[in-house]
């Protein structure tokens, strides 16, 4: 098989130089792919490897048409020749092999093989194969936004990858939004063992996308280094002149097994393990420079020993390279956060009129997108005419701040995620706000992309921080029952690398998107929606008012009880408190955490210093719920100050019944809280 | 017969099998074998009858030995010489790229200057999509061992015998 392409390059019209070169390039990644197992079976590292060998004509070619500092590429783990190809060096890529500090991809902390050099726009992509095309789409938007048409996407996985649901809605908006993106099938015809006639009725995956609009589809021989070279190249050149994205499948063959876990014997026949061998890409490149006489046996020869010493160099030096230290696994966890100097406790005195949740979320976010020109918003719904989001925070962005900022996402919650997490690898300064969800309980299928999202510092060793805010409109009060009154902080709060904020009035919601919008890093942004136009909510909002990450308000002073808790409850606990008041029975301080990650655990020290009883009061489950930790952490830290066992209130174990009636008894209300609060004062 | 040469890969088994049985229903006329896998443009030049082996590898290649020869081959003039190609496919599980080797060269000869010979129908066999189809013929001979054996050897015989014609034509 032959691309359709333009032939620019040919054994014989090639320079000599750049038949050199290519030949060095291509026997320096053989020779490390080679002895990549070496590490393994010395116990030095490499444990995951997955050879490259086979597929060395389309990763060369990639490596050849990226230009650091340029174009953007999204290697993926058996990509180690297209890494060779775009300079990186056998240290590099060895100290990557055995997880080094040194390693330029992370300094260990991601999976061998997982090359990358972030520093160039090689960027560091999962292991969750295929999911960095989303990525791909993100900066290929940016590019786009910004201008830079002469620059390109390359996004590069192995054909069974493209079964992922992500990456039809990578291609499928990268079609729709006409981003110069180009999208590498490395066809070696398995999925680790499963052939891929199980994964898609075409034996050519790229033809499922054959209709999509904007799309161009070019195949080419992987394994033959000049139909590689001239399809990559006009694969680039198109995507860059005509703005659209290209698929390239790249026929390779698999030499070797899956990677260092897998036994393709078991799997393979003796005949297919000898015909892959016999069209080795690297053997073929050099059979054509001997018959076409474009190099000497001589000449090879010379480069052949120029790499041995080249790759033996380069092993003393990454043995020789210190390992990653213990004490440094907190490094990188989140970035930076916005410190405000004026509101440094996150409380303000000013008076005035009140403004509603809504209103004060609008406002901040329109003043933030005044304040940084680099910020977008997107999510489904929001932006159409007059109206902005489900419930309308983001209205009248559009109309002020135009369609390139702020605009619809396709009903991808996974590709609306990943597209952020992509984008705002273009600029540093680059904050950008998504709608994860029309409702919170709708996030899961965005659950792939946040995991992702919450690794990329702490991976990257600090390289890339993907600074998003994402707002979920979350919980219940409003009978819509399932995925739509539910709440995931529980579970979205298990996940180290992210800030978790849950704000329950008007001024706190404005402070903290605020400091959101302008720290690094991502933070979900949790909209109790009940409180959206609740009079109960609404509070005065200075213009400039900041709340910080961490810091608790005390919403109400007391000495008999201390109550912790956020978002709906907020408001349950104040009246609870009141109504014992009133009663005479106990004098109830409230706690509003507003920051769930991170915790203010002096607000509850000092509280519990003063009290000494401990109520946990949240919307979401109590099994499993975000009160289990800060009961937990009462218990490990403070048990000293405590008179009573910590008793916590929440949600039923069940899912949330759209019946108003189930849902009463399913989700926490004053009675409950009441209940357990006087249980706890007579203890 | 003018002078005429069959090109396989010598270290091929099917293909050199399915030679032998073309080279056999050649009978007296006397054909010469060429190796692919070390042929060069210069030594097949001299042949105005050509008939070419061209399985497909994968999904819908040439072979490597077809492969690195054409370089050898894309700047000569093929003009005034015949040529016919057969070649080995599986319509079953490689139904979208059957026997794609036949059209990839097929068309690497004809825009040439090669006067292609040996088109044969596409009744009897069953796939999807084929790069050596012409119309309602293959252009050449369509041979599919893994699921039609019983049928290779008529095929032969019958498409020797439109060679010897076309091979004799004036045309």
């Amino acid at each position: 098989m032959k691309s359709d392409v333009p032939v620019r390059y040919s054994i014989k019209k090639t320079d000599k130089e750049t038949l050199l070169k290519w030949y060095h390039l291509i026997t320096l990644g053989r020779t490390l792919d080679d002895r990549a197992p070496n590490y393994l079976k010395q116990a030095v590292g490499w444990s995951y490897h997955a050879p490259a060998a086979g597929h060395d004509g389309i990763q060369l070619a990639i490596g050849q048409v990226f230009r650091r500092n340029k174009d953007h590429l999204f290697p993926y783990y058996r990509d180690l020749q297209t890494c060779v190809s775009a300079g990186m060096t056998a240290e590099e890529i060895i100290l990557n092999g055995i997880s080094k500090d040194a390693d330029v991809a992370g300094g260990g902390r991601h999976m061998s093989n997982h090359f990358a050099k972030p520093a160039w726009n090689i960027h560091n992509v999962s292991s969750c194969t295929g999911n960095h095309t989303l990525h791909a789409a993100g900066v290929g938007r940016a590019l786009k936004t910004y201008g830079e048409n002469d620059a390109v996407v390359i996004s590069s996985q192995g054909e069974s990858s493209v079964s992922e649901g992500y990456v039809y809605e990578a291609i499928n908006g990268a079609s729709r939004e006409q981003l110069p993106v180009v999208f590498v099938f490395q066809d070696n015809g398995y999925g680790i063992s499963v052939p891929k006639q199980d994964q898609t009725a075409n034996r050519k995956v790229a033809r499922n996308f054959e209709s999509l609009k904007n799309l161009r589809v070019i195949y080419c021989n992987g394994k033959d280094v000049f139909d590689s070279i001239n399809a990559m190249t006009e694969a680039v050149t198109w995507a860059m002149e005509n703005q659209k994205p290209v698929i390239v499948q790249a026929n390779c063959v698999r030499i070797h097994s899956h990677s260092n876990s897998d036994r393709h014997e078991l799997y393979r026949d003796d005949n297919e393990l000898s015909y892959v061998k016999e069209y080795d890409p690297v053997e073929k490149y050099k059979r054509l420079l001997l018959r076409y006489q474009r190099a000497t046996e001589s000449e090879l020869t010379e480069i052949d020993e120029r790499v041995k010493e080249e790759v033996k160099e380069a092993h003393r030096k990454a043995m020789a390279a210190p390992a990653p230290s213990p004490d440094s696994i907190f490094d990188y966890v989140l970035p930076p956060a916005y410190v405000s100097n004026k509101y440094p406790d996150g409380v303000h005195h000013q008076e005035g009129d009140k403004v509603k949740f809504i209103q004060a979320l609008n406002e901040a976010l329109k003043a933030e997108f005044r304040h940084n020109p680099d910020t977008y918003l997107w999510g489904q719904d929001v932006a159409n005419k007059d109206k902005g989001g489900i419930f309308n925070v983001s209205k009248g962005m559009q109309q002020e701040f135009g369609k390139t900022r702020v605009f619809n996402g396709p009903i991808a919650e996974d590709y609306i995620l990943g597209t952020a997490n992509g984008m705002s690898r273009y600029n540093r300064n680059m904050r950008i706000v998504v709608e994860g969800a029309e409702f919170a309980d709708y996030f899961w299928p965005a659950m792939e992309q946040f995991v992702e999202t919450t690794h990329e510092y702490w991976r990257t060793k600090g390289q890339y921080s993907p600074n998003i805010t994402v707002r979920l409109a979350s919980g219940g009060y409003i009978g819509g029952g399932l995925y739509h009154s539910q709440n995931i902080e529980g579970a979205l709060m298990t996940f180290p690398g992210v800030r978790i904020v849950y704000p329950s009035f008007a001024d706190d919601g404005a402070g903290l998107i605020r400091t959101a919008m302008r720290s690094e890093g991502m933070t979900v942004f949790m909209e109790p929606k009940a409180l959206y136009n609740a009079p109960k909510a609404a509070t005065v909002v200075p213009d400039d008012f900041e709340v910080p990450f961490g810091k608790a308000r005390i919403r109400r002073s007391g000495t008999d009880l201390t109550i912790i808790t956020y978002g709906n409850t907020t408001h349950m606990c104040l009246e609870v408190a009141e109504q014992l008041q009133q009663e005479g029975k106990a004098s109830v301080e409230v706690i509003d955490l507003r920051s769930l990650v991170p915790l203010d655990k002096e607000a509850i020290r000092t509280s519990l210093s003063k009290t000494s009883r401990a109520l946990v009061v949240h919307e979401d489950k109590v099994f499993g719920g975000f009160g289990g930790e800060v009961a937990a952490m009462i218990g490990d830290e403070m048990f000293e100050l405590l008179d009573a066992p910590v008793r916590r209130v929440g949600s039923t174990f069940t899912p949330v019944g759209f019946n108003r009636i189930l849902e009463a008894a399913i989700l926490p209300g004053n009675d409950r809280i009441y209940q357990a609060a006087v249980q706890l004062i007579h203890y | 017969m003018k002078k005429t040469a069959i090109i396989y890969s010598y270290r091929s088994v099917k293909t050199r099998q399915q030679v032998q049985k073309i080279i056999h229903q050649f009978g007296d006329d006397p054909i010469e074998q060429l190796d692919a896998d070390s042929v060069t443009g210069d030594a097949i030049m001299p042949y105005t009858n050509l008939i070419l082996a061209v399985p497909t590898w994968f999904d819908g290649e040439l072979p490597n030995y077809w492969d690195e020869l054409l370089p050898d081959l894309e700047e000569r003039n093929f003009k005034g010489k015949k040529v016919a190609i057969f070649g080995g496919g599986n319509q079953r599980d490689y139904p979208e790229n059957f026997v794609d080797g036949i059209g990839i060269m097929a068309q690497f000869m004809e825009q040439r200057g090669a006067k292609l010979v040996g088109f044969t129908s596409t009744e009897g066999y069953s796939f999807e999509s084929s790069r050596a189809v012409r119309g309602n013929e293959f252009m050449g001979l369509a041979i599919d061992v893994e699921n039609q054996s019983a049928l290779t050897d008529s095929r032969i015989e019958k498409w020797v015998l439109s060679l010897k014609i076309a091979f004799d034509s004036k045309k």
